[in-house]
């Protein structure tokens, strides 16, 4: 089965990270999506780009990447998280079509 | 949802209600006081979460309210806590989503973890109060470490009914 490679991210890669993982496992898993989760810093995201498909963080973004990086704030703020979670899933899609 | 762990992990001694602070600074240094006297941080804990603060704000916007969970890397920490401020006067948090946006933020979650990935439920607890407008609202009357007990105990029986 394909798998999509996502890299979460947040300042310190310890605390809303985590919340945000969580989020994603149960995300992929309902649409039957077969996903590695990697849990970092968004300091490491510019050189572990090369390992996954997608990033998602709850910081801003300090650069721009070769991969498409989504802010996943939504997912603390309870706002607009179904918007959030179409964006990430579509993504996905379309990176797992061209994989 | 329970709120059990998440308040077996507010620290009584952490705990400030109706302080007033002029600015961001002297609350980072008045957490820092009372968590590095209670040996809960190292000696540099302040230094870097204001630097934290500066690179990755924390403040979070919900729909009715504005909250901040300042915090920095694991290795400054070395006792896991939360320490919960709630302000008389608001003070100002950039939001995490946009660094130019100013948040004004009464109610502030320090969190002094050391391994967030085991501290799963009660990060998700912690989000799952802060965008519970109504209960937020609560908090914001609470004045003991006692009264918050029983509210977040309350909740979570009112859960447990349903």
């Amino acid at each position: 089965m394909k798998k999509i490679r996502v890299l979460v991210a947040c300042g310190a890669g310890i605390a809303t990270s985590t919340i945000v993982v969580k989020k994603i496992e149960d995300l992929f898993y309902s649409k039957g999506i077969s996903v590695e989760i990697i849990q970092i810093k968004i300091s490491e995201a510019a050189s572990r780009q090369t390992e996954a498909d997608m990033l998602i963080s709850t910081t801003m973004f300090p650069t721009e990447y070769q991969i498409p990086a989504i802010k996943g704030m939504s997912f603390l703020t309870g706002i607009g998280v179904e918007k959030l979670q179409d964006e990430i899933i579509l993504t996905a899609e379309k990176i797992l079509t061209n994989k | 949802m329970s709120y059990s762990k998440l308040v077996s992990f507010i620290e009584p001694s952490l705990v400030c209600f109706e302080k007033a602070f002029s600015n961001q600074l002297d609350f980072f240094e008045d957490i820092f006081e009372k968590a590095y006297s209670g040996d809960f941080v190292l000696n540099d804990f302040l230094e870097k979460i204001i630097l934290r603060e500066e690179s990755f704000p924390t403040g979070i916007k919900t729909e009715k309210i504005a909250v901040a969970i300042p915090h920095t890397d694991a290795e400054y920490i070395n006792k896991e806590f939360i320490a919960l401020y709630i302000l008389e006067r608001p003070i100002v948090f950039k939001s995490m989503e946009d660094n130019n946006e100013d948040l004004s933020v009464e109610i502030i979650f320090v969190l002094g973890l050391k391994e967030a990935h085991s501290q799963l439920e009660m990060l998700q607890s912690l989000i799952q109060l802060i965008q519970n407008d109504k209960l937020m609202t609560n908090f914001k009357e609470v004045r003991s470490y006692s009264e918050l007990v029983k509210l977040l105990e309350e909740k979570e029986k009112k859960n447990e009914k349903n």
